[in-house]
């Protein structure tokens, strides 16, 4: 009887601990502040820690708002996931990051208020905010196929090549990296006959940010008029030459992100083709002389970057909800926070007087070199590619499966961009 | 009794390898927390970090609640399984004991959901879970892990193995179902219980699909995903704070395990069944 | 003779069997919540082009099923599903099964400790467990590489081949739940007489046929068991590496029907395609079930 007593008291005592544990996170609805969410993708390692403390700081120095944030992991699909299983339960956080590559899909799908539209209605003061801090091609990015202002954009990011000047001078090469795409792959050769290492990695992650930038920069173009068209003779160039290094030469390496990423930094391949995001990672760990160039681009043409990132875009259905979303969001977008968020994740600030402020980034950039390469290509950014329509996101797969299908040299370079470019524009009818 | 020594010594060696495959991958866990994280990527043979550092351990308790998640994750693992338990148990009584309509049909249904796949569930479980206020909670988590038919078929299966007869006389004596499930059947069925209530625990401890959808604020957390917090394919994953989250997610199961094994192997190896 | 088939008949009273019902609640109430209502509503789900959230939800009849069934891509992911299958099975039903008969009947030294350490890894998770595979694995940078590269050899570049990604994967898989089967599997044969199996083989009878003659056949209700959950670990134990390491790639050689259900519903946000291959798949593995209980149940040994 005992033994039951006691097993009993341990089972009360577990049930009593979970109604304490659901109780306490009840009770952060506490006093007259509006309560709102904000649904982020920053992992600890990407601006997680920025988050908090930009969260913790508004929600002092506000007496109205108070804002809960919530992680969502495996990126803005994490986040795309979440937020659809709460639009079912007929929910929604009241600010969300939207990846650039899912602004056709969430605009088409999702309720969403212009934050335009918030301003006009509650902040007359407000009103030029827009207008007077962001750059038109900025602001840009985050309208959708139908030209309307779903978000702001908030983190920007542009692919930069990593070098390894230790290995780049070993091999006798310019210790300043590659200019253009064909002396990538020359570099990588006499890497490889010099060193023995691989010369170059291009990420591949679930997405087509840098296969767009390597291709566009070319004269290619992912989407013309609603219309896939990147199987043009530029497009077909451009994918021969990295598979040429993956398939024929060797050169470069065709594995996963995070894989890659660990060879750069381990010193075994000499160059890296990746975000900016990495720059902190890539900076703190690698122990070799490691630096930060421009994009390359083609002989004699101009670089087109897609800006990688996402935009705040407010989901708050409720007005005072709505109005809370924008006071939160005046605060992340002011110098001061957005100088915190640039050091945080590495991001590109969307404003255009982040970078030389005295309160901004001055210093910060003066002292992270590799930063500057990614600010200075901002000239050349462009919109992610986002394939429009209900079909918009199959695209975007068949898109991956022909990068597995090239690199992994089972299809040529020119059927698998024309068949699957057709494919792709069955699809989007 | 003779024993082969060759075949014995050829054994050892296959499962000493087998011992080195399985463990490897947690020593190196262990080394590489106690590693800053320059010094793995660059030094990913030394598995006994050189310069140990408790950087990533301090780095996680700085930032997260880590007492708090562990408790979290406690208590659903904890309620969770005795519920699955006592759920399975019950079920398996039923279905070994008693003779009623429908019977097979009604068994069959139930194993057949192991296959279903938790895309189905998932989100008309998010909508009951969101419907009834329980969003963000610790009993979110738990309400859809209450019964489970894995323990259904394996307790079934170890009380088919007790013979009848003892049944029988009970029942003969009049003795209650009660009584009889207390008494007799649960002694014998032991080891199952024990067995299923070990992978109930592990697994609901180390679940991070769902909580991820339920769980909003950090205080309310589990342990895996503070764990999905130090990985991000655009930052870069920590990999050494990953690895000191690891093993702190180990820690406690491992420790229940200790605790408990002396009952746990005993409980296998005296089995009441001979 | 005649008070036992009394008592059977005992046990045969409506009253009596009122409780096995009873007893039956709890399950039922929550598998009927929590696992049968949803899956009705992806079954009617099966027949709609949606995506969850959008107003518009078309009903397109059996195209869905037609789509899927007809897409040659369907079929390769099936046979990845039962590559899977058949390694796990391997790996973690027959190997641990032998392992756990020699160690208990053959070995005389040592059984605690390979008990212990065998079954260390089933406490950690799937997630760590791929993040560290993949970072011990990686091809050119690991550990692994380093000390192959020593003597000139080279790890495959399994993250993007064909082939070796399964196998890599359900090694991952494995590595996790290996232990957990092989104590099982332990217990279960730890359980059989002694006597037995010590005649057997005074009388100096392979061990293969001991295994095969006696072991297997008295063990064989867990056996069955961990056949059974041993399938349902190489379908939806898998999910975790796939997801984290490989997300079906390279070009879907290493996706099964579970991540596959996933991707549709959650990457492509395809509910009714995903819907379709949840329902083929549960009607693939019930049938598998089905066959197990009409072929299999009546010749598992029970003690009684």
């Amino acid at each position: 009887m005992k033994r039951y007593l006691q097993a009993l008291s341990i089972l009360a005592l577990i049930i009593f601990l979970a109604a304490c544990n659901s109780e306490g996170s009840a009770s952060t609805g506490n006093g007259e502040k509006t309560v709102i969410e904000y649904w982020h993708v920053n992992a600890e390692t990407q601006g997680g820690k920025t988050v908090t403390q930009l969260v913790e700081d508004f929600n002092q120095q506000s007496d109205t708002v108070e804002v809960v944030a919530k992680y969502n992991p495996d990126m803005y699909k994490g986040l795309m996931q979440n937020l659809q299983a709460e639009a079912a339960a007929g929910n929604s956080p009241a600010v969300v990051q939207v990846g650039w590559s899912f602004l056709n899909y969430f605009s088409d799908n999702f309720h969403y208020v212009s934050p335009q539209t918030v301003i006009d209605e509650h902040f007359p003061d407000d009103k030029t905010f827009l207008q007077d801090k962001f750059l038109p091609n900025v602001m840009d990015l985050a309208k959708n196929g139908d030209g309307e202002q779903v978000g702001i954009p908030y983190s920007l990011s542009s692919p930069v090549l990593y070098i390894n000047r230790d290995l780049l001078r070993e091999a006798g090469l310019d210790e300043n990296g590659p200019k253009t795409w064909e002396e990538v792959k020359e570099f990588s050769e006499v890497i490889k006959e010099k060193t023995g290492k691989y010369g170059f990695y291009m990420q591949e992650p679930a997405d087509n940010w840098a296969t767009q930038a390597l291709l566009e920069s070319n004269g290619a173009r992912f989407i013309t008029d609603g219309k896939a068209t990147f199987a043009s003779d530029e497009g077909i160039e451009a994918y021969q030459l990295l598979r040429d290094m993956v398939v024929e030469d060797e050169t470069a390496l065709h594995i996963g992100w995070d894989q890659g990423i660990q060879s750069f930094i381990d010193g075994s391949v000499a160059m890296a083709y990746t975000t900016i995001a990495q720059r902190s990672n890539i900076q703190s760990n690698a122990q070799f002389d490691a630096a930060a160039v421009r994009s390359p681009g083609w002989e004699g043409k101009d670089v087109r970057l897609p800006a990688g990132g996402a935009m705040l875009s407010i989901t708050a259905e409720e007005e005072d909800q709505q109005k809370a979303a924008w006071e939160f969001m005046r605060y992340l977008y002011s110098v001061e926070s957005m100088a915190e968020w640039t050091k945080g994740t590495g991001y590109v600030p969307p404003r255009n007087d982040v970078a030389e402020a005295e309160n901004g980034l001055k210093t910060f950039l003066e002292e992270n070199e590799m930063m500057s390469a990614a600010i200075e290509q901002m000239d050349g950014v462009v919109p992610w590619a986002s394939f429009p329509g209900d079909s918009g996101l199959e695209a975007e797969q068949l898109l991956l499966d022909l990068r597995d299908q090239i690199l992994g040299g089972s299809i040529s370079v020119e059927e698998g961009l024309k068949s699957t470019e057709e494919e792709i524009n069955e699809l989007l009818q | 009794m003779k024993i082969n020594r060759t075949a014995e010594v050829t054994w050892h060696i296959i499962f000493f390898a087998a011992v080195i495959l399985l463990i490897f991958p947690i020593v190196y866990a262990l080394g590489m927390s106690f590693k800053p994280l320059e010094d793995a990527y660059n030094n990913v043979l030394n598995i006994v970090p050189f310069q140990s550092t408790l950087e990533n351990y301090i780095t996680l308790f700085d930032t997260l609640p880590v007492l708090r998640i562990t408790l979290n994750t406690f208590v659903i693992a904890t309620v969770a399984t005795i519920f699955k338990v006592v759920t399975a148990f019950l079920a398996a009584y039923a279905f070994v004991y008693f003779d009623f309509r429908g019977k097979n049909i009604l068994y069959f249904v139930l194993i057949s959901t192991i296959f279903i796949p938790f895309t189905v569930t998932m989100i008309p479980n998010y909508l009951i879970v969101s419907e009834m206020g329980l969003l963000d909670t610790v009993w979110g988590v738990i309400l859809p892990q209450l019964a489970d038919a894995v323990g259904i078929f394996l307790i079934r299966q170890s009380m088919k193995n007790i013979p009848l007869s003892l049944i029988e006389v009970a029942r003969l004596d009049n003795t209650g179902h009660w009584k009889i499930m207390k008494d007799i059947v649960l002694p014998l069925v032991r080891p199952a219980v024990t067995s299923i209530g070990i992978w109930f625990f592990i697994s609901t401890w180390n679940e991070f699909v769902w909580p991820v959808l339920i769980m909003k604020t950090t205080d309310n957390y589990t342990l895996p995903l503070a764990l999905q917090m130090f990985i991000s394919v655009e930052g870069g994953t920590n990999f050494t704070v990953a690895m000191a989250v690891s093993v702190v997610t180990m820690i406690v199961p491992l420790a229940l395990y200790l605790t408990f094994q002396k009952y746990i192997i005993g409980t296998f190896t005296s089995s009441g069944i001979k | 003779m005649s008070t036992l088939i009394l008592v059977r008949e005992k046990l045969h009273i409506n009253k009596e069997n009122a409780l096995g019902y009873i007893l039956l609640i709890p399950s039922i109430v929550i598998f009927a919540v929590f696992t049968f209502w949803p899956l009705f509503y992806t079954v009617y789900l099966s027949f709609f082009d949606w995506n969850m959230i959008s107003p518009s939800k078309e009903f397109v009849g059996l195209r869905n099923y037609f789509d899927v069934l007809t897409d040659p891509r369907t079929y390769q992911i099936l046979g990845n599903t039962f590559l899977y299958i058949v390694l796990l099975l391997v790996i973690n039903c027959v190997v641990p099964y032998i392992f756990a008969f020699v160690i208990d009947v053959v070995l005389t030294r040592l059984k605690g400790f390979y008990k212990s350490a065998m079954f260390l890894p089933a406490f950690i998770s799937l997630v760590v467990g791929s993040i560290l595979f993949t970072w011990i694995l990686n091809p050119v940078s690991g550990p692994l590489a380093i000390i192959f590269g020593w003597v000139g050899l080279e790890i495959p570049n399994w993250t993007k081949t064909e082939g070796w990604i399964i196998v890599v994967l359900s090694i991952i898989t494995s590595w996790k739940v290996f232990g957990y089967n092989f104590i099982l599997l332990y217990a279960s044969i730890n359980g059989i007489s002694r006597e037995i199996i010590e005649n057997a083989r005074m009388d100096n009878i392979p061990l293969w046929r001991i295994f095969l003659q006696i072991i297997l056949p008295m063990s064989s209700a867990t056996g069955i068991y961990v056949f059974i959950i041993t399938i349902v670990q190489s379908l939806q134990y898998v999910f975790t590496p796939v997801k984290v390491v490989s997300q079906g790639g390279p070009d879907y050689a290493s996706s099964n029907l579970i991540y596959h259900a996933y991707h549709e519903a959650f990457v492509v946000f395809r509910t009714g395609h995903s819907a379709t291959i949840s329902i083929i798949t549960m009607a693939l593995f019930l049938l598998l079930l089905f066959l197990e209980f009409k072929f299999v149940e009546r010749r598992i040994y029970y003690e009684n």
